[in-house]
């Protein structure tokens, strides 16, 4: 196949404007993970490290800390996540009404969360949510509790404390995406809609959902990513407490590396089943998403 | 007629508790910074009467001005190095399609979902071989190509009108000057809108700083931050306060590039 | 039965009124056109009837019962959008019977319904495709399926061919027009260009700034246009219009000299009233409509500056001594060959506006 002149500039300026990116990416994200593969089958602490085979593995199944940690990340993934979604989709569509009043002010409103750091955040609840705090004390005052709720000292509701604390923070991330999406439908379908007399929730379930439906497909998968990392929140909100019941595998991870006497094959290993589960979810993620119809 | 009426207004309401409850962290933030951490813990709304003593405890406890400066050097370059690095490659992504670098591209889209949690151990470990623990540069390194604004940028780019590239190119622009002089400007609402994400990655970065920064005046603000929360008895007035100081250059970012914001994110979502 | 009466309609939009009192009757089985240039409201006064704005003062009734407040799929109308609005993620077949799904219609009968929808519109091949899959041409009769499953009362068009290319329009316009002989509805179409109103058309309002200019067929507003708008939009080319000044009026007849023409003056009959000596008229004279020189009443010297050979017709535009266009109509294909042309208008072809643009009779 002949190569014109054209062609082959095409080709040097394609690699050229990739290659930096390519190569750090090639560093610091595909060399490391190859390491870690490979570094999840050594045994032994810090530098001293002989191959171990499937010990690690073996040395997961029957830690107790990492199943807590497994079972903890999940618990917030299954719970957050939808919760999360669904919130984000209401308000955007509920701002996505040009005739509602005060729209830019919801909207930024709502995003605002988002400008904070975790940390921030995370401070800020902590506060928020201590024995005789402003959120216990509001309750109180609205007679939705009797007695004062024990936020950070009780397994159950320190995850709570968790979950809402996330859900705060990130809802109107997902919202901003869904109002982006929203803005590129032609508003004509819905007027179709109306006059076809299909009534508001039923638009709602059968157009606006499957037409959002790449979009809700991307912010789950990003949302999932990052509930099943979760690290900031923990680390500063509750600690891993009480007693582990807000431990997640992030967390897991850095006790092992940073704070116990590091054994750097075994938090490999425990580093892989993450990406493991990330894959496998979102690898199902798709294949719900994904047209079922077989082209005719 | 009625129930369209009391449609709307529920969703008035749905919207105003909500906007409510997202603002109201904030208001307990900036009051929080003037009352005693006593109060604070036991909720009280009203502003008091400690800033000053709030802020002199912090001072005291913390090289503010090292430690913010190094918030703003990190989050600064990262945004620009990453800005650089992962916009040329999504424009290089977009405009010179071939079938390699689309195998190529598609390989990044699962590497996406590789959690840092899983890069952060030999991250680590291959930055204390190559003696950069404690560094600047180990942290802003491996952020620099960020998949995720590759992705933004391609897309992006699909919107970007292929004739204004031909025309560049019939004028005799060579292609890093189209990039510059032609793509650069036209596209200034994207930028400015992963300005502000990245930006905003960067200076909240906790994680992997975390990591790298051993020695007190290298840390960043968020770390500080962390470090004041995790200790035993916490003085919330104080910690209030330096959250306060660090989400304001966040807030003014946002609160300037909102639109450009709004708009770069739906030229995503095509 | 599928009857439509606007009385005295308006809208405002804030402290804006679009549409400032319109009143309409529409027969059954007709097919009207509303046109008129952007901005005049005929689109507005469309979504009016179709529930999508509301109407400030006023009353809509379609089929004798006043609609006003009727929730838009409750009022027998089916809307055909410009952008045709087929849901993107169904198929042509599920998209034409979702009404008839929340309409609680059984399946047999919504694919029955569909069936003979896609039969009409020679849809059958395409009933499993998506939208994307379908040119321009076919997702208009996909949009126009699904309003005729539902059987309305009312057809509304929202100017349906725009974004359809010129040759396609054509097409589209006879298979309209084939439909609405079919279908023998009531048919409300909105269309900025004045050829489809006047091919499809049993009866035009012509809307200009939220009123309505003039109501009747196309040749009635072709041959006997009520006002100086009218008469510029419809036919096309342009109508050309001179000025002139009132010389002498009376006895059912008026002597009018054309401004700028050398003096040129124009006599004119009419039955009804007579401008006033000392008035300003403009003289509308169609292309095709001027006569050979000195066979009219008065002669227009005109320089030719561009000649357009059509083939069968050729149009000349030329200018006058002052420099303004006229546009002359000729089946002779060499008309525009010399560099100079003379005109002349014929008296009872030259139609009559006072300075008001109301049209004297």
């Amino acid at each position: 196949m002949a190569q014109t002149r054209l062609d082959r500039s095409e080709q040097i300026n394609g690699w050229a404007f990739v290659m930096p990116a390519l190569v750090l990416l090639g560093i610091f994200m595909i060399y490391p993970i190859i390491w870690s593969l490979w570094m999840s089958f050594q045994v032994g602490r810090g530098a001293n490290f002989s191959f171990g085979g499937l010990a690690n593995i073996q040395r997961l199944a029957n830690d107790g800390l990492f199943v807590q940690a497994l079972t903890n990340t999940f618990i917030f993934f299954i719970i957050q996540v939808p919760i999360m979604i669904v919130l984000a989709l209401l308000f955007a569509v509920a701002l996505n009404d040009s005739t509602l009043k005060f729209r830019g002010l919801f909207r930024t409103l709502l995003f605002l969360p988002c400008v904070t750091s975790l940390i921030a955040y995370s401070s800020l609840f902590k506060s928020m949510f201590s024995n005789d705090g402003i959120i216990n004390q509001a309750l109180l005052t609205l007679h939705i509790i009797g007695a004062p709720i024990p936020w950070l000292s009780d397994p159950f509701w320190a995850k709570v404390v968790i979950i809402v604390a996330i859900t705060w923070r990130w809802t109107g991330y997902n919202m901003i995406f869904y109002l982006a999406a929203l803005q590129n439908v032609d508003k004509s379908i819905y007027e179709a809609a109306r006059i076809d007399g299909v009534p508001a929730w039923a638009r709602f379930t059968s157009i606006t959902i499957p037409m959002l439906k790449p979009v809700i497909l991307f912010t789950t998968i990003l949302s999932t990513i990052g509930t099943l990392q979760l690290f900031d929140e923990v680390n500063n909100i509750t600690q891993g407490n009480p007693a582990n019941a807000t431990l997640t595998l992030s967390l897991y991870i850095y006790n092992l590396t940073f704070r116990m006497m590091p054994s750097f094959g075994y938090s490999a290993t425990v580093s892989w089943v993450i990406v493991l589960i990330v894959a496998v979810l979102s690898f199902i993620q798709f294949m719900i998403a994904r047209d079922r119809r077989r082209p005719s | 007629m009625s129930f369209a009426l009391l449609r709307r207004g529920g969703v008035y309401l749905f919207l105003s508790v909500a906007a409510f409850l997202s603002v109201f962290p904030f208001y307990w933030m900036a009051v929080g910074a003037t009352n005693k951490s006593i109060d604070i813990t036991t909720g009280q709304l009203s502003p008091g009467s400690n800033l000053v003593a709030n802020f002199q405890s912090l001072a005291a406890q913390v090289d503010l001005v090292r430690i913010f400066g190094n918030s703003f050097l990190l989050a600064i370059v990262s945004t620009i190095l990453t800005l650089a690095v992962s916009s040329i490659a999504g424009y290089g992504f977009e405009i010179f399609r071939s079938r390699v670098r689309e195998r190529v591209f598609q390989l990044l889209l699962l590497l996406l979902s590789i959690p840092f949690a899983a890069l952060m151990v030999p991250l680590f470990v291959m930055i204390s071989r190559a003696s950069l623990t404690n560094t600047f540069t180990a942290v802003i390194l491996p952020t620099i190509a960020s998949i995720f604004i590759i992705f933004y940028f391609r897309q992006a780019t699909k919107a970007f009108p292929g004739e204004l590239r031909d025309a560049a190119r019939v004028d005799g622009l060579k292609e890093w000057q189209i990039f510059l002089f032609v793509y650069l400007p036209t596209m200034r609402s994207t930028y400015a809108a992963a300005t502000i994400i990245v930006f905003m990655n960067a200076w909240n970065n906790y994680l992997w700083p975390l990591i790298v920064l051993q020695t007190p005046e290298n840390k960043t603000i968020t770390l500080v931050i962390s470090a004041l929360t995790a200790a035993y008895a916490p003085d919330f007035g104080v910690i209030l306060l330096a959250t306060v100081m660090a989400t304001l250059p966040t807030l003014v970012i946002f609160f300037v590039l909102q639109r450009q914001f709004v708009q770069g994110m739906l030229g995503a979502v095509k | 039965m599928s009857s439509l009466k606007l009385k005295g309609v308006r809208k405002s939009f804030g402290t804006l009124e679009v549409i400032k009192g319109v009143d309409l009757d529409i027969n059954a089985r007709e097919f009207v056109v509303f046109v008129g240039p952007s901005g005049c409201g005929k689109s507005t006064l469309l979504r009016m009837i179709a529930g999508l704005e509301s109407t400030t003062s006023g009353d809509i009734e379609i089929g004798g019962t006043r609609v006003n407040e009727a929730d838009p799929s409750k009022r027998g109308i089916a809307m055909v959008f410009q952008s045709y609005a087929l849901y993107p993620h169904m198929t042509v077949r599920d998209n034409m019977g979702f009404a008839l799904r929340f309409a609680g219609k059984p399946k047999a009968e919504i694919a029955r319904q569909v069936g003979e929808a896609a039969r009409i519109l020679e849809l059958e091949p395409l009933l499993d495709r998506l939208p994307k899959e379908l040119s321009g041409g076919q997702r208009q009769r996909v949009a126009i399926g699904r309003a005729i499953v539902r059987h309305p009362e009312v057809f509304l068009f929202d100017e349906p061919l725009s974004n359809l290319d010129a040759e396609l329009r054509v097409h589209m316009r006879i298979e309209l027009a084939r439909l609405h002989r079919e279908l023998k509805t009531t048919m409300i179409y909105v269309t900025h260009d004045q050829v489809e109103a006047m091919t499809l058309a049993d009866k035009i309002v012509v809307m200009r700034k939220g009123e309505v200019a003039q109501v009747g067929t196309p040749l009635q507003l072709y041959d006997d246009p009520d006002n100086l708008f009218v008469a510029g939009f419809i036919g096309s080319p342009r109508m050309n219009f001179f000025q002139g000044e009132v010389l002498e009026s009376g006895n059912g007849a008026f002597v009018a000299q054309l401004v700028n023409q050398g003096g040129v003056r124009l006599t004119r009959s009419l039955s009804g009233r007579l401008p006033a000596k000392g008035d300003k008229v403009t003289i509308g004279v169609r292309p095709e409509h001027f006569a050979d020189a000195g066979t009219g009443t008065a002669d227009i010297a005109l320089k030719v500056d561009v000649a357009e050979h059509l083939g069968s017709t050729t149009y000349i535009y030329a200018n006058t001594a002052a420099g303004e266009q006229v546009i002359v109509e000729r089946e002779d294909r060499h008309a525009g060959d010399a560099d100079t042309l003379t005109v002349a208008i014929p008296a009872d072809k030259a139609l009559v506006f006072d300075s008001a643009g109301n049209r004297l009779r």
